[in-house]
């Protein structure tokens, strides 16, 4: 039996069914384009996108979005932007192909920074949300804001640590024992030399030669030719004694030089113990980073969110690229593209046109006219940077992504005068500073990996409030500061970036640094000396007990020496003049030969 | 609720006065809306098929239904296979670059790597299925199936109203 390979039957109920499809899908259009739209917004911003209305108009190709609203994704109750209407003339060839080429879009009402009543944020690894991490955009900004080095301003809150005093790290107790083991070596070798000499000997010979002169002849040769003898050798005896002072005095004069480097050796003592105290960072620009370092690295670190954004959906080339797939409720997959030289791009915003609302704090809000230009997925293939500009009195913007040469190089400069700055906290301080109106103004130029940037902000009525709850309240330096900062009614920050992207140098200076540095150098010098003299006293207690005997005992060592030298030298001295006397009795001619 | 439609459909299929053939060719296209993501214009190509050639409706159907948790569970591997021929074959790069640049081919999704290695692997499948099916439709109704068409469970489930829907869709002999 042959069986029929079509089922004629249900092709009627097919085309009905296909008729059903096309008349939903007219009807639900709409609503799958918009929550398309949403998604793919949400996974482009990695905040959530939501719109209220979306209308499309195929036949004309022209696409209607009433109410946009767009998330903030650093900030959890505040949007990045809300738009009352964008409308977008679409190129309808290229849709086919699933792409989609906006020759212009209008977008008017546009708001910046208005407040929402939820978290719209889908990467919880925000800047400002702790603990976070992945291996996206906001994940590797997170990372590279962590790697800047922002010092604590960690000041002198009463006292001054100071690590524990080593007393093997002291040089002077050894020098004082040294010294004493060389005096005690200097007074055995003296004490020896003394014995040798033997004055008392000498001088017990000269006087019993005197005694054996006394009723002698001058014709006596022989005794005379003794006395002469013995003579002699008290005049040796004196040389010897010469010789051991001079020794001795040599010797002394060491050993007091000795006791001298002891002195020098406690300052050094004292040098050391004062490097254990931990003080503080006192310089200016330590005291910026610490205050504003935060509130910079916020700002760097969002611009350059946008910055890597643009480089990772706008990618220079021409070679295949990944981006992660739909959300559904399979694996989302990777989906490619496959861009084609003279090919449309997958996206392409050619023209845009602005109409943005700014202004300050319970002020009418000021309409300012915006455009953007070459925005695309395939910059390579459009083969013109995006920019961005938008100019107004007291507010300007210009931005460049130029991703059409394989090294990507993007530029954005933006001032804003006249309009209400954000509150700022200073960081681990009860102090919140409400910069009031003032100027605000961001450059950022970023080619391959190396980067510039600078925030600066300006303020010349400045409020600060002061945080009345929490511990922090108490501490010693939020007084301090708060002291310091409360009577400064003006405000101008400026923070640097510069270096590569992978190794950033953050420089932050404000003109409260050196007001602030000022008094902290007084109140630190005061707990500086405080604490000087606690580890002078510590050092002292470990070097006197052991420099004070040794200085006694080179003293006393000095003065006996001298002493038992001085008597030996008068019996010898006391033994030859009696016995020059006698022999000059005698024989006052020989001995004046002599 | 799952699991009656499930019976159903097997009840229908295998029970039906279409072949073997035609059960075993239903079941086989109805494993790619199983295996593949569902809302994909391929899947529409499919249906109309399931619908249009004289092939079991239920056999579609329970194919499906069979193949839709082998398709998640499988996703890992299918997106290994669509990133292999997508990124990494560069022989196939010009061809997929034609295919994203032609008029409505991207609109079958085919460069997500999940959708095009679950298609590429229901494709290589559909041959293998279609006659182990057959196969195995023919030893059913040779061995069991007049005994599972006394059985109070098949009546009962013949009886309800989803029959009356297949009948509409059943093969034509």
């Amino acid at each position: 039996m042959r069986v029929a390979v079509f089922r004629w039957k249900a092709v009627v109920p097919l085309l009905v069914l296909g008729a059903v499809a096309l008349g939903l899908w007219l009807v639900f259009a709409d609503r799958i384009a918009r929550r398309t739209a949403e998604s793919v917004g949400t996974t482009l911003i990695g905040a959530e996108v939501e719109i209220e209305r979306l209308h499309l108009d195929l036949p004309h190709g022209r696409v209607e979005i009433h109410g946009l609203t767009v998330a903030s994704p650093f900030e959890a109750l505040e949007n990045l932007l809300q738009a009352d209407a964008l409308v977008a003339d679409l190129e309808p060839l290229p849709l086919l192909e699933k792409k989609l080429v906006i020759d212009r879009l209008t977008a008017t009402g546009l708001k910046f920074g208005t407040p929402r009543l939820t978290d719209g944020r889908t990467l919880k690894d925000s800047p400002s949300v702790a603990g976070g991490r992945s291996d996206g955009v906001m994940g590797q900004v997170t990372r590279w804001g962590e790697q800047l080095q922002v010092p604590a301003l960690a000041l002198p809150t009463g006292k001054i640590s100071a690590a524990r005093l080593d007393p093997a790290e002291l040089t002077t107790p050894r020098g004082a024992a040294a010294l004493g083991a060389r005096a005690d070596s200097a007074r055995q070798a003296w004490d020896s030399q003394l014995k040798g000499l033997d004055v008392a000997a000498t001088a017990d010979s000269a006087r019993r030669m005197v005694e054996r002169l006394r009723g002698a002849k001058a014709t006596d040769v022989k005794l005379l030719g003794d006395a002469r003898r013995t003579l002699g050798q008290l005049k040796q005896a004196q040389d010897r004694v010469t010789a051991l002072e001079r020794s001795a005095t040599s010797g002394i004069a060491a050993l007091q030089a000795g006791a001298a480097g002891l002195t020098d050796a406690k300052q050094r003592d004292y040098a050391t113990a004062r490097g254990l105290l931990k003080l503080p960072g006192l310089d200016a620009p330590d005291i910026g980073a610490a205050l504003f370092g935060p509130a910079a690295v916020g700002r760097f670190q969002r611009a350059l969110y946008w910055v890597e954004l643009g480089r990772r959906y706008m990618p220079p080339g021409l070679l295949p690229r990944a981006t992660p797939g739909p959300r559904r409720a399979r694996r989302a997959g990777a989906t490619v593209r496959f861009p084609r030289a003279n090919g449309d791009p997958a996206f392409l915003l050619k023209t845009a046109e602005l109409s943005v609302q700014l202004g300050a704090g319970g002020t009418t809000p000021r309409t300012y006219a915006a455009s953007v230009s070459g925005v695309t997925s395939d910059p390579a293939l459009y083969g013109r940077p995006a920019t961005a500009s938008a100019t107004a009195p007291g507010f300007r913007l210009g931005a460049l992504l130029d991703h059409v040469r394989p090294t990507p190089r993007d530029t954005a400069t933006a001032s804003l005068a006249g309009v209400a700055l954000p509150p700022l906290s200073l960081p681990s301080l009860p102090i919140r500073l409400e910069p009031g109106s003032g100027t605000v103004a961001l450059s950022l130029a970023v080619q391959g990996d190396e980067v510039r940037a600078r925030w600066a902000m300006q303020s010349d009525r400045v409020r600060w409030t002061r945080d009345s709850s929490g511990a922090a309240t108490l501490s010693p330096t939020g007084d301090l500061v708060w002291r310091v900062v409360s009577g400064i009614p003006t405000l101008a920050v400026s923070a640097s970036l510069t270096g590569s992207l992978a190794r950033p140098h953050l420089a932050v200076s404000s003109n409260l640094d050196r007001a602030l540095a000022a008094r902290l150098r007084a109140v630190a010098g005061a707990e500086l000396a405080v604490a000087e003299r606690r580890v002078r006293a510590q050092v002292d207690s470990l070097v006197d007990g052991q420099v004070a005997p040794v200085l006694a005992k080179v003293t006393a060592l000095g003065g006996d020496v001298t002493r038992r030298l001085g008597g030996e030298r008068t019996h010898l001295d006391d033994a030859r003049k009696a016995l020059e006397q006698r022999l000059r009795a005698l024989t006052g001619f020989l001995l004046e030969r002599e | 609720m799952l699991v009656l439609k499930l019976l159903q459909s097997l009840f229908k299929a295998l029970h039906s006065e279409g072949t073997p053939g035609q059960l075993a060719a239903g079941l086989a296209l109805g494993s790619i809306l199983g295996l593949t993501p569902l809302w994909n214009l391929h899947n529409a190509v499919v249906f109309a098929l399931i619908i249009v050639l004289n092939v079991s409706f239920a056999g579609a159907m329970l194919g499906w239904a069979l193949f839709v948790p082998m398709g998640f569970l499988l996703d890992p591997a299918f997106d290994w296979i669509g990133r292999t021929l997508l990124l990494d074959t560069p022989a196939l790069r010009p061809l997929w670059t034609a295919l994203y640049n032609a008029p409505v081919v991207p609109l079958t999704s085919f460069n997500n790597t999940i959708v095009l290695g679950s298609l590429v692997v229901a494709a290589v499948l559909w041959v293998p299925l279609f006659f182990a099916s057959r196969w195995g439709v023919v030893r059913y109704r040779a061995t069991v199936a007049e005994r599972v068409k006394r059985s109070a469970l098949y009546r009962s489930v013949v009886a309800s109203k989803l029959y009356n829907l297949y009948r509409l869709f059943r093969p034509e002999a």
